[in-house]
């Protein structure tokens, strides 16, 4: 029977140039550095890996508490933890390209220059199918979602981004601004192959005992089910604004979702907490992307998106 | 190694004031598990909870695991609804357990409250390798205390209404003098293994902590459960949550 499913429906999709075996990518942050599931769930079942943000020097990160579930979702202030761009080439990175994914690096900085020196250190690697720009983490001070916020600075920051790198551009959106559109048509001018979106967005909790914020960061950002409905809306408004390929994400949490997010435009989707919960969830929603097609008459993946009636 | 099971429940009961009591068949993680490692889970069906719990394991016997656990919240109380025969889905065995060394001549246990939980686990094991232990156990007052099988313990309650008057951790001190090669084990809320870092710091005892944290993946992909250790932050979920007491920074404020 599966078999059959997978003569007939083509799952594999080709994003900015991208190739992948199917359009599930793993969110940044929530698949670490690719292998922390192994054996459980092996990075090559997904389309791509998007690894944890990589910043030119470690990271600490912010903080504890970092996460707290909130109803339908919860709320994570990591603030960028990671072992900085050296050790990420050194180690992290040849160790998830020995399992043979698709692996996209995520990356930040505090500043412009940093985002550009950063680049400049993985142009060129092989391994490394694509770059995801990080102008939305809504958990750190400096750079983040300041550059994402407004549409010329984060047009600005694409633009040289783009010119220091050789492999395709994703830039990743964050909700929290007035005008999706305004800032996807910025990006898209200024040279970005693709946009991802959502990041989290902003929210907080207060422990009424303690009278204090339950984060040690005071505020955080708010992922999973919850969610949805802004991720969709914001796909779907960006997805009209621009022609490159946009990837959705927030909330999903199994194929049905997914394919909610394919029909409001997006050309590939991610999964972030829905790992967490079920780490095998990549499986679920391919083979449900699958039924979807054989269903609908579809012989490719690819068929779905956009297609919603309006 | 990790494994994700759906698993029935074999056995839950309500044992004391708000805590639980329960088993569920797994003979592959039944199999591997060691003391100090723990469990996270949900229930299968889809409901209101969205991330896992951790829980410590309390015990293997045969198949099943058992753990013990004090309904705090919604996801504690929502498990403490599933009866018998109830799937729920564990990821499991997770993290490093205490770790058992023979060059110690007496192992000294010391539960606080629900740090109960992995000790007994740990009793169990350091008796079927044959090893001399101590087990001391506290918490604030006789209505709040567990039964634990383990026999020979020494118990220490806040208000005196059950063995010794005091902290656990004080009780364990006036006896200090007393022990021969020891190693401490410690598991429970954070000014207590605090309290018994520093000591065994003062009279130069290896000592292991069982810590806990807010988390959601539970494999180390997140970095939301971290706690600050003397260098960078530590992930419980994974480095831990067994720590050798000298590798945390004990002037934190704990998140929880
Ligand atoms: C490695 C590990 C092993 C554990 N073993 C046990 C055990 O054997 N028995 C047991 O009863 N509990 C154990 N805990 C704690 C248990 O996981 C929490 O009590 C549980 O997750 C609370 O869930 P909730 O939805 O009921 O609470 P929530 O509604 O999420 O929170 C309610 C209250 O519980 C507290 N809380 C939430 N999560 C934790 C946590 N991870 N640790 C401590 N307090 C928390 C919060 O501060 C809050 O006051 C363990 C935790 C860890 C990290
Ligand atoms: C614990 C955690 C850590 C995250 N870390 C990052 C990160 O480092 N970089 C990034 O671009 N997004 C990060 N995100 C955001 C996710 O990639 C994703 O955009 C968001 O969680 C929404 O998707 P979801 O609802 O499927 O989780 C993180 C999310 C969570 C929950
Ligand atoms: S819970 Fe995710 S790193 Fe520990």
């Amino acid at each position: 029977m599966k078999d059959i499913r997978t003569k007939n429906v083509d799952v594999s999709v080709e994003i900015a140039g991208i190739k992948m075996r199917n359009p599930v990518l793993a969110a940044s942050g929530t698949f670490g550095y690719g292998t922390e599931y192994l054996p459980l769930v092996s990075p090559a079942l997904f389309g791509a890996v998007i690894t944890k943000t990589i910043t030119l020097l470690p990271r600490a990160g912010n903080k504890p508490p970092r996460i707290y579930e909130t109803p339908g979702g919860m709320l994570n202030s990591i603030g960028l933890a990671n072992v900085g761009a050296k050790k990420f080439l050194a180690e992290k990175l040849p160790e998830l390209l020995s399992r043979h994914p698709v692996v996209i690096v995520n990356i930040a900085g505090n500043t412009m220059e940093e985002y550009v020196e950063l680049a400049g250190l993985l142009k060129g690697r092989p391994g490394i199918s694509g770059i995801e720009l990080n102008i939305s983490c809504p958990n750190v001070r400096q750079g983040g979602v300041a550059f994402g916020s407004d549409p010329v600075q984060a047009a600005r920051l694409t633009a040289l981004v783009k010119k220091a790198i050789d492999q395709p551009l994703i830039v990743k959106l964050s909700p929290n601004v007035a005008d999706i559109a305004a800032i996807a048509r910025a990006v898209e001018q200024a040279g970005a192959d693709a946009i991802s979106l959502i990041n989290t967005l902003y929210g907080m909790a207060v422990d009424i005992e303690k009278q204090k914020p339950v984060l040690g960061n005071v505020t955080g950002g708010l992922s999973g089910p919850a969610v949805k409905p802004v991720a969709l809306y914001n796909v779907f408004k960006a997805g009209r604004a621009v022609k490159i390929p946009v990837i959705g994400l927030g909330g999903i949490m199994n194929s049905a979702d997914a394919v909610e997010f394919l029909l409001a435009g997006a050309a590939a989707v991610q999964i972030g907490t829905a790992s967490f919960v079920n780490p095998g969830t990549v499986k679920e929603i391919v083979n449900g992307l699958k039924d979807y097609c054989l269903k609908k008459g579809y012989s490719k993946v690819s068929q779905i998106t956009g297609k919603l009636a309006l | 190694m990790m494994l994700e099971q759906k698993a029935t429940i074999t056995s839950h009961q309500k044992i004391a004031p708000r805590v639980f009591l329960m088993a569920f068949a797994s003979p592959q993680m039944a199999a591997q598990a060691s003391p100090g490692q723990f469990v996270h889970l949900k229930p299968s069906a889809p409901g209101p909870l969205l991330l896992r719990r951790p829980f410590s394991i309390n015990r293997v016997e045969g198949k099943n695991i058992f753990i013990m656990y004090r309904v705090v919240g919604r996801g504690t109380s929502l498990i403490s609804s599933l009866p018998k025969g109830t799937e729920i889905d564990v990821l499991g065995p997770l993290g490093n357990g205490f770790e058992i060394s023979r060059k110690y001549q007496e192992h000294v246990l010391l539960a606080g409250g629900m740090g109960l939980a992995p000790m007994q686990f740990l009793a169990g094991r350091l008796k079927a390798m044959k090893l001399e232990s101590r087990f001391f156990y506290g918490c604030s007052c006789k209505k709040e205390l567990l039964p634990c099988p383990t026999p020979g313990k020494v118990i220490a309650t806040d208000d005196g209404s059950c063995g010794h008057k005091g902290f656990v951790t004080d009780a364990f001190l006036s006896r200090i003098d007393k022990f021969k090669k020891p190693v401490v084990y410690a598991c429970g809320p954070w000014p207590m293994l605090r309290r018994t870092a520093l000591i065994c710091r003062q009279h130069h005892i290896d000592c292991q902590v069982s810590l806990e944290a807010f988390m959601a993946c539970g494999v180390g992909a997140c970095q939301g459960c971290v706690v600050k250790g003397v260098k960078e932050y530590v992930t419980v979920c994974r480095q831990g949550p067994v720590f050798d007491s000298r590798e945390i920074d004990w002037e934190q404020e704990s998140g929880l």
